[in-house]
């Protein structure tokens, strides 16, 4: 503290001495990150945009063809070789992504608050809910490949146990999308489950404290303390629930490539289907277009309501 | 809300119990299959065990693809993209948190747009950029979109921003330069973030799948999660679930461990970052 006096003088000698490189410090400190957001972010975005206005030409050597926003409506025609396919694919990918969310955030909720009490072994608890999201997504497949196996996998099984008939998940063709659904709430839950630990382990005790004396009970509690409190954790892991499904691949490509019949095609991986097929890369990037608009839909809207949330619960 | 346990509460831990049994099925038969003997289907003899205990599937999946060579290439993809990010990432952590340049809000909004569209989105034009710079089926191919972390620049800068900033000014009167202004200062005092972000980076790339699935051809490039798939083809044609369980524990062990051993440390990171 006695330098406080000293200080401002010192620093005023400092001062004088700032050069070009001072000047220019900041830029070359952030110049490797913005070297590759601008490589795989901004020029792959606008990149995309700018190929999926265009088709190919017949020949390699030509030049690809300005079509406007043809590739769009070719993608939403049921006529067309590739819009036959893709109105069913992202009507998958839509309610792929509902189904995913509507399931596992209000069980990652319940995990929560299952586990957001005195308990013993809490490390066994958390672990035995968290480990699937800690498992490459690929390796949860593989698990589940074995479970979902027709006829000697163990959801098989379970069920010739129970006296009841087994089905065949991945050839089913009404239950395919299900059972990619199930890896897929296995896997995120308890991912999801954290922050909601993290949100409630925020509120303060006395809240419920004082709750109680007004003769709360637990439900009235949950209802108009825990959820109104929890909104932003809510939010915020509904926006990343659908952004991650949004961008399934993985089990798709171990298990049902997307098949049969494309019912269980998801966007992303129908992208790479067809990234070798130089014929339809204005269609790819016109997909790609898609596929990140839905996503920005979601982390737009988060990125909103969590700044008028924020100002909210700050008051 | 009391010390002594009630019904209510007892009930509930019963229904705990439960429900994590329910969610562990999955590892438990994972791994019960895996010492099942090759040929012997669940549905065969016991649905727990079977006829004997035996580690011929772990030898056979050892043996059936050149895992030392898989394990290497996660390893480099791994260590290759942490490394480069911590320095990226303080570096860039420290101009956004402490120094004052022109366009630096527009700037930031260029940095949100990673995170607002991720890179796996971007498949198709990223695949062309690797195969334009002539990095297609190289180690670099897999690491190069990583090195620049928008998620670990915003978690730097505000733990950067939360450091006094007199401690700064006090060092730079004693005539320390960046370097150890970084080192002793700014870097010692955000240990917490940066395991935050190690261990967040480590668990996703770790386990990514699709970006090297397309940037990659070569086995000794190929990481784990790519040659886990390609087991899963194969045992899935032939029926070999005990052999398949058997490579899936050999691929998820390593990090599932580290999980065990830091398990508070990986929740409070996960917690805090909403990217996996």
């Amino acid at each position: 503290m006695d330098a406080a006096i000293t200080t401002p003088a010192r620093i005023k000698q400092v001062r004088p001495r700032k050069s070009i490189l001072h000047w220019l410090a900041p830029y070359l400190l952030i110049a490797p990150t913005f070297a590759i957001i601008f490589l795989f972010t901004l020029k792959p975005t606008v990149g995309a945009i700018h190929d999926s206005l265009f088709r190919p030409a017949r020949l390699a050597q030509d030049p690809p063809v300005y079509v406007g926003l043809e590739n769009y409506f070719d993608l939403f025609d049921p006529t067309h070789y590739l819009g036959a396919r893709f109105g069913r694919i992202l009507g998958n990918t839509i309610l792929f992504g509902m189904f995913t969310v509507a399931i596992g955030v209000p069980l990652a909720l319940m995990f929560a608050l299952l586990l957001n009490r005195r308990l013993k072994r809490m490390g066994l608890w958390r672990f035995s809910f968290v480990y699937p999201s800690l498992l490459p997504i690929i390796g949860a497949a593989s698990i589940w490949a074995f479970i979902f196996a027709d006829q000697v996998g163990l959801a098989a099984a379970i069920l010739n146990m129970l006296g009841l008939e087994d089905v065949n998940w991945l050839g089913n063709p009404n239950l395919v999308l299900w059972a990619i659904i199930i890896i897929n709430v296995w896997s995120q839950t308890g991912y999801y489950m954290l922050f909601f630990l993290a949100g409630l382990q925020g509120i303060p005790r006395d809240l419920y404290e004082a709750a109680e004396l007004d003769g709360a009970d637990y439900r009235q509690q949950f209802l108009y303390l825990t959820l109104p409190l929890l909104r932003r954790t809510s939010l915020f892991v509904l926006t990343i629930g659908f952004a991650f499904a949004f961008q399934t691949v993985d089990q798709l490509q171990a298990l049902t490539d997307g098949g049969p019949g494309d019912r269980s095609n998801l966007i992303l991986y129908f992208i790479y289907q067809n990234i070798g097929e130089r014929r339809n890369w204005g269609y790819v990037n016109a997909m790609t277009i898609l596929l990140a608009l839905l996503v920005l839909v979601v982390t737009v809207a988060n990125f909103a309501f969590f700044e008028r949330g924020g100002r909210e619960n700050d008051r | 809300m009391t010390d002594k346990p009630t019904l209510g509460s007892r009930l509930t831990t019963l229904f705990t119990m439960v429900v994590a049994l329910i969610w562990l099925t999955p590892l438990i038969f994972t791994l019960l299959m895996s010492v099942r003997p090759p040929a012997e289907a669940i549905i065969q003899g016991g649905l727990f065990f079977g006829s004997s205990i035996t580690f011929e599937n772990y030898v056979n999946a050892w043996n059936i693809a050149p895992w030392h060579l898989h394990y290497m290439s996660s390893i480099i993809f791994v260590v290759g993209t942490l490394l480069v990010q911590w320095v990226t990432v303080t570096m860039a952590g420290y101009a956004f948190a402490r120094m004052k340049f022109a366009g630096r809000n527009l700037l930031l909004i260029l940095l949100l747009m990673q995170l607002m569209i991720p890179p796996g989105v971007l498949l198709v034009q990223n695949f062309a950029t690797v195969r334009d710079l002539g990095l297609f089926d190289t180690h670099w191919a897999m690491m190069l979109p990583y090195w620049g972390s928008a998620f670990g620049t915003l978690l730097l800068r505000q733990t950067f921003r939360e450091i006094p900033i007199d401690l700064e000014e006090a060092a730079r009167i004693d005539g320390a330069n960046w370097f150890q202004l970084m080192r002793k200062i700014y870097i010692p005092l955000a240990i917490p973030a940066y395991i935050a972000f190690s261990l967040v980076s480590i668990s996703s790339h770790w386990n990514e799948f699709l970006w090297p699935l397309v940037v990659t051809q070569s086995e000794h490039v190929r990481p784990l999660t790519v040659a886990l798939s390609r087991l899963i083809r194969t045992a899935d044609q032939g029926s070999m679930y005990s052999l398949l369980m058997a490579g899936t524990v050999l691929v998820v062990a390593p990090l599932s461990i580290l999980f065990i051993l830091f398990q508070r440390r990986f929740v409070e990171s996960f917690a805090s970052s909403g990217i996996k």
